[in-house]
């Protein structure tokens, strides 16, 4: 195993920032580290790297028992979200730092920092200071620079959190492609659950300084542990007291069994899909429901249309903890 | 098509984009070059004419006068010490009041200023107070070259360290932490990536030190006794050539003084060039 964290606790003065965390990452992986702000992502990755040092418990790297290792011994790449570059090196001479702090050959060293430049696509800007790069080619710099000692983990904190949502979305394909590529176990912070979803082999979600899940991206879409999981992987309507995804709902025109009565309050077209809101009687939050336009079409809504709505079958549901004003089956028409 | 495009005459460009500055840019440039010319540069040609005014051989015989190279030995020496000792004390003051915490730390800060805050006669008054015949120190420096040193040390010291302050305040500590993940220990840290950034501030701290000891005169004239060969500098020089009505001599010293900022000051500024594209 690459990564053993086991039993880390930090606090800031009376904060808790972590709070019994144990996780296992395999070598080899993508990870992602998934939470809201605050929740303690970044300063566990800090723990990880030696960057901070946790209150209690363990970090253990490739075998290493690295706790009290500092972190200019524990061999990680570390990537910062506001690039951390070098401004007075050139690009080139920024991802030769690490190799001329471990006193490597002048040819050893100009081999591999062109090798690296050609795998981040920067080798026509060695000669560049950063502040003559844009955001995205900075990124890749400062990954290049973590690249160049061969990390025995990489680790990124929010590597495209400062970059627009164009740039944003073509780097993390690009890391997910550098990665089927490089091979190096690879963990890295984000916010943003889409980013994790379509990156990730594997995602921890973080909150509140506790480790809420472990678990593939199609784990944690299918089978979330618990409200917060579900309702922070994608969005979430109450539907009779279960919470469920609001494609997963679905709605008749005609009474049918099991399902809930309700009216139509409006239908938003956005894109390619509609989404409808329904007033379910006895339920004080309106549903909200996702289907493709043909879809709704094909139903004729309109605001007023009375409408029967009922969980698709296979959906992702978690029970609410906050239930519906009157149970489910009283609310049934038909 | 020549017809359509005369045709368009709202489409002409006013010619003010055809200049390299803007209105408001030049009239800036205009009031700083008269004012330059006004507080500096009229001076200093005024220095350089009257230094002229004996001709070359007059302007050689007074500086070359014994006691005036030793003035200007003691000076330059003593300016160039004291400015060496507050580009590493200055720059270590500075990293010690931004980077750590202690006790008295307020104290420091205001304790720096003082410097600057008195009046350097009473700097002076302080000094003898402080290490004059009746020393409570028991350090005697009164009418020794050491004299000298104290006082430029004393009036110079905050230079380096309000020029270094805000810089390293504005550093990002992940910068360092970035070189720390990659293996660089504290002092490699502190000279491939600190120092390049701090560079031209110290150097600018270190020209105001040395340009302001070398024209010192309030803070050292009462302690120093001015001894010729010991403890007499420039300005004081300067001062009695004036005295002896010889207003050629006094500019003749000045416009050494003047070279010698000149060069120091261009010197740093090339170094700390190097300084800051090393690392
Ligand atoms: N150096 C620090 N001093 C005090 N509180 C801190 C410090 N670093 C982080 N925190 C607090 O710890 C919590 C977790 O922070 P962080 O790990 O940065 O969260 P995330 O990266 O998930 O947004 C936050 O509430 C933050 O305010
Ligand atoms: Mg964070």
């Amino acid at each position: 195993m690459s990564i053993d964290v086991s039993g880390v606790n930090k606090r800031y003065g009376e904060f808790v920032a972590l709070q019994d965390i144990n996780l296992t990452l395999p070598t080899g992986q993508l990870t992602a580290l998934l939470g809201p702000s605050g929740g303690g992502k970044t300063t566990l990755l800090r723990i990880i790297a030696g960057l901070e040092t946790a209150d209690s418990g363990s970090v253990v790297i490739e075998g290493v028992e690295a706790t009290r290792l500092p972190v200019q011994k524990r061999n990680v790449g570390f990537v910062f979200q506001h690039y951390a570059a070098f401004k007075h090196l050139s690009v080139a001479r920024n991802v030769a730092f690490g190799l001329e702090i471990r006193k490597k050959p002048k040819d050893e060293i100009r081999a591999k920092v062109d090798e690296l430049l050609r795998l981040v696509h920067l080798d026509a800007f060695a000669d560049r200071l950063p502040s003559q790069l844009s955001g995205g080619q900075r990124q890749r710099m400062a990954l290049a620079r973590a690249l160049a000692i061969e990390p025995s983990v990489l680790l990124l904190d929010e590597p495209f959190g400062a970059l627009d949502a164009k740039v944003r979305k073509e780097l993390r394909d690009w890391l997910r492609r550098l990665h089927d590529e490089v091979h190096v176990t690879t963990v890295f912070v984000t916010h943003d659950q889409e980013e994790a979803l379509e990156v990730a082999d594997e995602i921890v979600v973080v909150n509140e300084g506790r480790v809420e899940q472990v678990g593939s991206p199609d784990q944690l879409y299918d089978a979330p542990a618990n409200e917060f999981v579900m309702g922070f992987l994608g969005e979430v309507t109450v539907l009779g007291g279960v919470r469920l995804r609001p494609h997963d709902v679905e709605m008749t025109t005609a009474p049918v069994p099991g399902a809930l009565e309700g009216r139509v309050v409006r239908a938003l077209r956005v894109g390619f899909e509609v989404r409808v809101t329904v007033d379910v009687a006895g339920q004080d939050a309106p549903v909200t429901v996702v289907m493709t336009r043909t879809h709704a079409r094909s139903l004729g809504l309109e605001p007023g249309t009375a409408v029967w709505l009922a969980p698709a079958e296979g959906a992702t549901a978690v029970a609410s903890a906050t239930p519906a004003a009157r149970p489910a089956p009283e609310a049934v028409a038909g | 098509m020549t017809v359509a495009l005369e045709g368009r005459p709202g489409r002409a460009r006013p010619t003010l984009v055809n200049h390299n500055l803007t209105t408001a840019s030049g009239i800036g440039l205009g009031v700083s070059m008269i004012w330059f010319s006004l507080l500096v540069l009229i001076p200093l040609t005024a220095v350089l004419v009257t230094a002229s005014s004996g001709g070359w051989a007059e302007f050689w015989r007074s500086i070359t006068n014994e006691q005036t190279r030793a003035a200007i030995r003691l000076t330059v020496m003593a300016a160039a010490s004291v400015t060496l000792v507050n580009i590493v004390a200055g720059t270590a003051i500075a990293w010690v009041l931004v980077r750590d915490r202690f006790p008295g730390k307020g104290l420091l800060e205001l304790v720096i200023d003082i410097p600057f805050a008195l009046p350097t006669i009473v700097a002076g008054l302080v000094l003898v107070s402080l290490y004059g015949n009746d020393s409570p120190l028991g350090l005697h420096l009164a009418n020794t070259s050491g004299s000298v040193y104290l006082a430029f040390l004393f009036v110079t010291l905050p230079f380096v360290v309000r020029m270094v302050q805000p810089v390293l305040e504005e550093l990002d500590m992940e910068v360092e932490e970035a070189a720390a993940s990659l293996g660089a220990g504290r002092a490699t840290i502190f000279r491939r990536v600190v120092l390049p950034s701090l560079a031209p501030a110290i150097a600018a701290g270190a020209a105001l030190s040395f340009a302001r000891a070398m024209g010192e005169y309030g803070s050292l004239v009462l302690l120093s006794g001015n001894l010729p060969f010991e403890s007499e500098v420039t300005s004081v020089r300067i001062l009695s050539a004036i005295e002896n009505d010889n207003q050629a001599a006094a500019a003749s010293i000045a416009a050494v003084l003047l070279v010698i900022s000149l060069l120091v000051i261009v010197a740093l500024d090339i170094l700390q060039r190097r300084v800051a594209r090393r690392g």
